[in-house]
């Protein structure tokens, strides 16, 4: 495998320094077994590495087929999630990309489309063929049953691409369903879809004249292949890959912009673990105001990264490069700090006017999966009524409702709990070490994310905004 | 001067009992002719009155070489607030003669630890006065150096015992108190002149207590403890022999571990085995003896349940909690703080052992027992306490701010931490042979500018969160605690 020189550990360095020496399979080997060895751990690290592969994937990509690029791509997506399906991020990536891929070849089809707009008489046709396919790609994992009533996701074009798998499987069913009357058509839709808000949200993609509404099947079997000759699909995909990844890297710096509006003079702020996107914000926050720092120490396993990030700004922990994650720390910005355990969070709840969590995923219900601790950090704050506020990038942010919170709660090396050396107490006592703790929405009053603060209840909406229903389940 | 908000409001309960004993102070120095302080003296605190027995014995040194100032100074100093400086001062014009006096008693009298306390105030101000500035008062005493020559061997030891947390423990530090003064009690003579219960309180266990408050402040159990002894000893009538005294008062002590520890521990146990039911588990947190001798009786009953014992950074007592549970056969679980959200979803039922029931019904307990019973409140799980009366107090708190003890920040970064912070220290700034140990880590981080570790010992859970306070007189809601401590104490 390539691996780089055997000073630097792997991780995420060297994953990518070998990535550009590397073909592709071999380069996705690699970051599974890294994943898998958890080598590249934490939210931000997954999420750069799975762009860089993802870029690489669509530049190696050949042929001029959306449809087999979106399949190509949600094959290497599954295999990495499958690796490690608690990154979530990694999931999120894959998705964005995917939506990247239906984004571009939608907006030359709209080009295509306008272009042969006598399609029109068609329509009814059409509403009736897509309807029952788009409930089926809708997941219904889904919370997003409503936000996907939006116009552009009703634009029915890309079942050729993106849900060629489902189509495949089931033509049977849609084509007695064309074949049958309509009625039995819209009653069907009508109980699939019993939840919709509003009724005015489903008419208003069939009703609406948009042409991408409007398409025949002769026209979407057309599209499979008509990108061979109108335009470059994948360096616009690969330019989409390359704004992810600028996103990723800005949007600390974004979410610190907002950091005066919600830090005022002399105020005690309560966070924890040695997060790079709260510690940049605290830091914007604190070039203009004076306040006071309360950092948790989130003991058995992000505490000597925080004890180094308060001292240094340096970030030890990670395997990540030292090129990005080295700040000016807190305290020489003219913050005072005070490290407490995690014990004292309810002693010192009472003083304290904001928690400002980090987090390793948001979910759709606005519910986070943070670092062990947040929960009890949420509730300490909820008894005293004190704001808590949730710094994460949008990348983080997941389209996975959590039906079992369980389920998404990684446990780590208990040697971090109680040592080894203490091998009689190992032997008689079982020694559990979660490594997240499942936030409830109820618990947040604010999620501060690179496109501004939302509620945790728009946050669905966000959600809506950046991935595309067909790719919720990968 | 910092001293006298954090001594005096830890040695609350004890200042009563010291009271009676200066009452009768004047008539005994009635032929001193020093009536004067005894109506001045009550409103004191029992550090001021520290500071004042010293001014005291100083005047009756004064008053011997000259003839009758002191009692006019003593007068004019308890409204003064007992500050030695000022104190000082005041004497400096009107009596030459006694100025010399205090600086000479410095080295014998327990004043050297006091002069390097003030010292490090000047220092520690900085960076602590945030939130427990007010508790930041002594730096606690490692070694037996600062001790006056009073003090007994026994207590020294225990003193030493106390600082390392090798004694911890609300009940454990009581009851190794009062054996320790039963060491003070037998090899304890009543010199000529005076009697066993004028003597022994004032002038010979005062530097015991003292000397063992300056290791780490007094638990909530010790003061009560404390109070009914001395309590005891005023009783005593003074025409008894002192052979007889003594005996008396060992037997009372003996008998005072028993009823109130020893016996009500197995009350509560006995009804605390009826609330675990088979299928249970049981969840606690830190160590509690209480809590381990329930756990291990409803084991040896048969019951089938298991534990999950919740620990936390640094003393990690449950640590040896969980280890003898299981080494006696029970299914224990072991989370640390931070999973207790996980710990608690699991639970049935929390047992939680106390520092001190306070009387608005709140729990002052190791810090983290009011994160655990938030997070079990909020999931519906009972959250019951287990303590004896004598660790329950007529004080209230509000918040875990006001009344606290701080621990030294050093105590709370492990070895291996220190290690692992070893090679970001920036080696530039002093010399390389001597900062590359853990040692040099620490003071890195000490003089780390605006950066302040903090540690404290207990906090305060809301009543709101505990179900139930089982006692040896039964199982109460935590709003009976007031009743019970009154109930305690007449008998």
């Amino acid at each position: 495998m390539a691996q780089s020189s055997g000073a630097v550990a792997p991780g995420l360095s060297s994953f990518l320094a070998s990535l550009k020496t590397t073909p592709v399979e071999p380069s996705i080997e690699h970051l599974i077994s890294l994943l898998k060895r958890r080598q590249i751990r934490n939210s931000r690290p997954c999420a750069v590495a799975t762009t860089a592969l993802l870029l690489r994937v669509v530049g190696e990509f050949k042929g001029k087929n959306s449809a087999k690029l979106v399949d190509r791509i949600r094959q290497v997506g599954k295999r990495l999630t499958s690796a490690q399906p608690r990154e979530v991020v990694v999931g999120n990536i894959v998705r964005r990309v995917l939506g990247l891929v239906r984004e571009v070849v939608e907006e030359n089809l709209d080009v295509d489309t306008t272009a042969t707009s006598d399609v029109g008489q068609n329509a009814p046709h059409s509403d009736a063929l897509h309807r029952p396919s788009l409930h089926s790609s809708i997941s219904t994992f889904s919370p997003l049953k409503h936000a996907a009533a939006e116009p552009h996701e009703i634009a029915s074009f890309p079942e050729e691409m993106s849900d060629s798998g489902e189509l495949v499987k089931r033509p049977p069913l849609l084509s007695s369903h064309t074949s049958a009357a309509p009625m039995v058509n819209s009653l069907f839709g009508l109980f699939s879809q019993p939840d919709t808000p509003s009724t005015s949200n489903t008419p208003t993609g069939h009703q609406s004249p948009d042409s991408k509404a409007m398409l025949t099947s002769v026209n979407l079997e057309r599209l499979a292949d008509f990108s061979s000759s109108k335009f470059d699909m994948k360096a616009e995909v690969m330019d989409g890959i390359r704004e992810l990844q600028d996103e990723l890297d800005q949007s600390d710096d974004l979410m610190a912009a907002y950091a005066l509006d919600h830090i005022h003079a002399n105020e005690i702020v309560l966070t924890h673990t040695a997060s790079t996107s709260v510690q940049k914000f605290l830091l914007a926050a604190a070039r203009k105001r004076k306040f006071t720092v309360v950092h948790v120490e989130t003991h058995p396993h992000d505490h000597h990264a925080t004890h180094s990030a308060l001292l240094t700004g340096k970030k030890r922990d990670g395997h990540e490069g030292e090129d990005e994650d080295a700040w000016k720390p807190l305290r020489l910005a003219g913050v005072r700090v005070v490290m407490i355990p995690d014990s004292h969070v309810f002693a010192i709840m009472s003083q304290v006017n904001k928690v400002i969590l980090a987090t390793h995923t948001v979910l759709a219900n606005g519910a986070l999966v943070a670092a062990s601790g947040a929960r009890m950090i949420a509730s300490a704050a909820k008894a005293h009524r004190t704001p808590v506020v949730v710094v994460s990038g949008v990348y983080k942010l997941s389209p996975v409702y959590p039906f079992n919170t369980e389920e998404l709660i990684e446990c780590g090396d208990a040697g971090t709990v109680v040592p080894y050396e203490d091998g009689d107490f190992v032997d008689l006592v079982d020694v559990e070490n979660p490594l997240y703790d499942y936030v409830p929405a109820d618990l947040v009053d604010l999620y501060i994310t690179n496109i501004g603060g939302h509620a945790p209840s728009y946050l669905y909406r966000i959600v809506a905004d950046h991935y595309r229903t067909e790719d919720i389940t990968l | 001067m910092s001293d006298a908000p954090g001594g005096g409001a830890v040695q609350a309960p004890a200042t009563p009992p010291t009271q009676p004993s200066n009452d009768q102070n004047p008539q005994s120095n009635a032929k001193k002719s020093k009536p004067a302080p005894a109506e001045g003296e009550k409103k004191l605190s029992a550090a001021e009155l520290k500071k004042q027995k010293q001014a005291e014995k100083q005047a009756r040194r004064a008053a011997a070489k000259t003839s009758s100032d002191a009692p006019a100074i003593q007068k004019e100093n308890p409204p003064k607030g007992g500050q030695k400086q000022q104190k000082d001062s005041k004497q400096a014009p009107k009596d030459d003669k006694s100025r010399p006096l205090p600086i000479r008693r410095r080295p014998s009298q327990s004043n050297v630890p006091t002069a390097k306390e003030v010292k490090k105030d000047k220092k520690d101000t900085r960076p602590t006065d945030l939130f427990f500035g007010h508790l930041y008062t002594q730096p606690r005493l490692h070694s037996t150096a600062g001790a006056t020559k009073d003090v007994h061997p026994a207590i020294l030891a225990l003193g030493l015992q106390y600082s390392s947390y090798v004694i911890c423990g609300s009940t454990a530090r009581m009851v190794a108190m009062l054996l320790a003064f039963k060491a003070v009690i037998e090899s304890y003579q009543t010199p000529v002149g005076t009697s066993l219960a004028r003597h022994l309180t004032s002038h010979h266990l005062s530097p015991q207590i003292d000397y063992l408050r300056s290791c780490r402040s007094l638990s909530i159990s010790m003061g009560n403890a404390i109070r009914w002894l001395k309590d005891l000893i005023i009783k005593i009538d003074p025409s008894t022999p002192e052979a007889e005294a003594k005996r008396d008062l060992l037997y009372e002590i003996d008998n005072f571990i028993r009823e109130r520890v020893t016996m009500a521990d197995q009350l509560i146990a006995e009804t605390a085995v009826k609330k675990i039911e088979p299928g249970d588990v049981i969840l606690t947190y830190a160590s509690s003896s209480i809590v381990e001798q329930s756990l291990l009786r409803a084991h040896q009953n048969g019951v089938d349940f298991s534990v999950i014992v919740v620990d936390s950074k640094p003393l990690f007592e449950g640590k040896r909690l969980a280890r003898n549970l299981a080494k006696h056969g029970l299914r224990v679980r072991y989370f640390l703080i931070s999973g207790s959200a996980h710990a608690v979803k699991d639970a049935t039922k929390v047992f939680l052992g106390a520092h001190a029931m306070m009387s608005n019904g709140r729990l002052y307990s190791r810090v983290g027992t009011a994160l655990v019973s938030m997070l079990a409140s909020s999931m519906s799980i009972p959250v019951i306490v287990l303590c004896e009366s004598v660790k329950f107090t007529e004080r209230v708190a509000l918040d875990s701010i006001v009344t606290n003890e701080v621990a030294p920040a050093d105590e709370l970064l492990s070895e291996p931490e220190r290690q692992a912070l070893l090679p970001l220290k920036p080696k530039s700034e002093e010399g390389e042979e001597e900062g590359q140990d853990t040692k040099g880590v620490m003071k890195w981080i000490e003089s780390a500018e605006n950066l302040q570790i903090l540690q404290v010992l207990y906090d305060v859970t809301p009543a709101e969160y505990i179900n139930m306070v089982i006692t040896e007189y039964g199982s109460l809601p935590p709003s009976s605690v007031p009743v019970v401590h009154r109930l305690s104490t007449n008998t």
